[in-house]
């Protein structure tokens, strides 16, 4: 079962973590691009995708217990991604963690803007010291996720089940558009990992998948099933515009991830 | 006397006519009686139905004017309906997902402390009493190394699986508590259910060993936990008596998470530093990095022998005497009883008897006393070859768990005074579990010398041994 489910935010959580005094949109904005940050820097480290989408979980769980603005953000991601990789079957070592970031945030970074600058070694240089003191604020900011999480790093992660779903409904029989909707599928569920509306912590994976399998169809036209196939992945369906956050028990939140697919083109871009 | 002859004379057949006939009236009424009670239940059942249903069409109706608030409870659908052809079903049953949730550590200091149960290679263990609910627990804390790489990966290992277990063979992880400052986390503390016993200082005790049923007992309780644990993909690669608890009630749970990890299919590459030496499988010894739950099922296999005799079955003192120790008891792989089993790494150096006809399995002649049932099942554990051994489902369902003697039910269990829930245990040198770091070099470990001794022992006694 703990292959499948998630622990999820409690309301009081998310009622906190929505009165913070800072405005909304740079909430918002502070969540997207840090997220961003780990995505890259997982990219960068060839990090398997799940260990990235993992770290960017936990980010997200994090700041529903610690304050936003108690660490700088690219210190808390690379800390994050940090843990992640360590307790995975895939670790990096804090050397290559403090250079892709130290990369990231320099002036030659491929995030920094369009179009990209011509890289400048020595904008991103890591000299030993620096190196030590970014080593030791890592290591400590690795405490500070781990005690606000109670130490649980579960993640259980929607995408394998999206595709287990796609199987189960012969979306592979035509092997290209089976493809291109799994392809989409992942997308969605990717982009879904920088929406500040922080899905995976209100939703368990299977809603996640079975959403990102309705617009990923709907997307590219293929038909599923006319019955309610999204029961079989245990999701029930309610579109309902009104409510924004949602209880969190298995629902299919069309708005939500009509929000990932605006997200979703803005990272393409 | 009187009252029988009395009965005697009263019992007449009308008597006995009379009797079935009351008796006949009695189990009508009854049957009407709960005839009525299922007819009131159901209407309630339906009633109850129809008031949800109901309140659901309400529901809808406020968001959709095309439902009408007497029908039937049925689903909304979204997607256009196929006129005519479609088939009402009955709502499906969704699964329900448990969701826990997260929040910060409480601090060590809401745990009082009672006494220290041991140190171990991987942190000290004490009791303890949750100060709010007066609850007794094992306060577990890890050891950090001093190496610059914060948190250990096996402390977080041992979290990580701890966390997703839950089974009645298995020690419970309650939470994780931390030191009181907080502005660096260095002290952390497991908080898992208290045991009054290891099994490995509760054998060392004991002036006889288990009797059969409660070895039954014991063994069956393990090779459960074991299997949950495989079934979630997770390899304990550390089992041993030491890490065996057992509580006053006989109840087996498997303890130290220390060298567990989640592995795949096929099996990812992992390090061979694992498992306790005496209870380290062969293929680990030749330096297999692709293993599986095999391992597991080999030291259940030492476990079973150390049961049966108090003491642990393979002692030897470096990887070569212990391998040597293990094809002494359980014989020397050949290519049909172990495929491939040469192209392991560290199988190159090792030498081994041309013709090794004589030297089968010696379990049977160790443990004279087992059954035909019981010493099939060892030597099955203690195969060389992991693809023979069992998996820990294939053992629960051996045929020695149903012969007699059966399993003792736990309840009826002997119970033993606690060491550590009184005294300073006595300790006995076990080696180990490995201590993280570089596995040695192949070549480092030489297996040359296993047979060494030997060749000169079997002088002239028709055995040659053969440099591969």
């Amino acid at each position: 079962m703990s292959h499948l489910s998630n622990p999820l935010a409690t309301a009081e959580q998310l009622f906190k973590s929505a009165n913070n005094p800072l405005p909304i949109e740079l909430l918002d904005s502070i969540r997207f691009y840090t997220a961003r940050l780990t995505q890259a820097a997982g990219i960068l480290l060839c990090l398997p995708q799940d260990i990235t989408a993992q770290a960017n979980v936990l980010l997200f769980r994090y700041w529903l217990v610690d304050d936003v603005m108690r660490h700088e953000f690219s210190d808390l991601s690379a800390a994050v991604v940090y843990l992640t990789a360590k307790i995975s079957a895939s670790p990096r070592s804090l050397r290559s963690i403090t250079n892709v970031y130290a990369y990231l945030l320099s002036e030659s970074s491929a995030l920094s803007g369009t179009p990209v600058p011509e890289p400048d070694p020595q904008s991103y240089y890591l000299s030993e010291g620096t190196y030590v003191t970014r080593r030791n604020k890592l290591l400590h900011i690795e405490g500070q996720i781990l005690n606000a999480l109670g130490f649980n790093t579960h993640v259980a992660l929607p995408h394998p089940l999206a595709i287990t779903y796609l199987q189960t409904m012969d979306v592979f029989i035509s092997p290209r558009t089976g493809k291109a909707v799994a392809k989409r599928a992942i997308e969605y569920l990717n982009a879904a990992l920088l929406s500040p509306q922080m899905l995976y912590l209100t939703h368990q994976p299977a809603s996640l998948a079975t959403a990102a399998i309705y617009l990923a169809a709907r997307d590219k036209g293929v038909k599923l099933p006319d019955c309610e196939w999204w029961e079989v992945s245990d999701v029930r369906e309610v579109v309902n515009k009104q409510e924004g956050i949602s209880n969190g028990d298995g629902e299919k939140e069309d708005e939500e991830a009509e929000m990932s697919r605006m997200l979703d083109e803005k990272v393409v871009d | 006397m009187s009252t029988k002859q009395k009965s005697r004379w009263a019992d007449d057949e009308e008597d006995a006519v009379l009797e079935a006939q009351r008796k006949k009236e009695k189990e009508e009424k009854k049957r009407a009686k709960a005839e009525k009670q299922r007819r009131a239940d159901e209407a309630a059942a339906l009633r109850a139905a129809e008031l949800q249903g109901e309140a659901a069409a309400v529901a809808d109706s406020s968001n959709n004017n095309t439902e009408l608030s007497s029908r039937p409870a049925k689903r909304r659908r979204i997607s256009p309906e196929i006129e005519g052809v479609k088939v009402e079903l009955p709502p499906a049953k969704l699964l329900r997902f448990p969701s826990p949730e997260w929040k910060k550590c409480r601090s060590v200091e809401d745990y009082e402390k009672l006494n220290d149960i041991e140190e171990g290679a991987y942190g000290w263990v004490s009791r303890a009493k949750d100060s709010r609910t007066g609850n007794v627990v094992a306060l577990k804390r890890l050891k950090m190394d001093n190496a610059n790489d914060g948190i250990p990966v096996t402390g977080l290992r041992e979290i990580q699986t701890l966390m997703d277990c839950e089974h009645p063979n298995i020690v419970a992880l309650q939470e994780v508590v931390v030191g009181e400052d907080t502005s660096k986390i260095e002290n952390i503390f497991l908080v898992l259910d208290f045991l009054e016993h290891d099994l490995k200082t509760l054998l060392e005790d004991m002036s006889e060993p288990f009797l059969t049923s409660e070895i039954k007992t014991l063994l069956h309780q393990l090779t459960s936990g074991v299997s949950y644990l495989h079934q979630n993909w997770i390899l304990h690669r550390d089992l041993k008596t030491s890490n065996l608890l057992l509580n006053n009630r006989g109840v087996l749970k498997i303890a130290d998470f220390g060298m567990a990890r989640y592995f795949g299919d096929p099996p990812p590459k992992m390090t061979q530093l694992v498992v306790t030496l005496w209870y380290r499988a062969p293929e680990l010894l030749l330096g297999a990095e692709r293993y599986g739950t095999p391992v597991d099922m080999w030291s259940i296999g030492c476990i079973f022998g150390e049961l049966l005799t108090k003491e642990p079955l393979l002692q030897g003192k470096n990887e070569v005497d212990e391998l040597s120790k293990i094809f002494e008891l359980c014989g020397i792989p050949t290519e049909e009883t172990w495929p491939g089993f040469k192209r392991l790494p560290n199988a190159r150096s090792l030498r081994l008897p041309q013709n090794p006809v004589s030297q089968g399995s010696v379990l049977r002649a160790k443990f004279p006393f087992l059954t035909k049932a019981g010493s099939q099942l060892l030597i099955d554990l203690l195969a060389l070859n992991p693809g023979k051994r069992p998996s820990a489902q294939e053992v629960l369902e051996h045929a020695f768990f149903r012969e007699e003697p059966r399993m003792k039910s736990a309840e009826m269990f002997p119970t033993f005074p606690s060491k550590a829930g009184q005294e300073k245990r006595r300790r006995r040198g076990t080696p180990n579990a490995p201590m993280r770091g570089n596995v040695p070099e192949i070549k480092a470990t030489d297996f040359s010398g296993i047979f060494a001794g030997r060749e000169d022992e079997e002088k002239g006694g028709g055995f040659s041994l053969k440099l591969i």
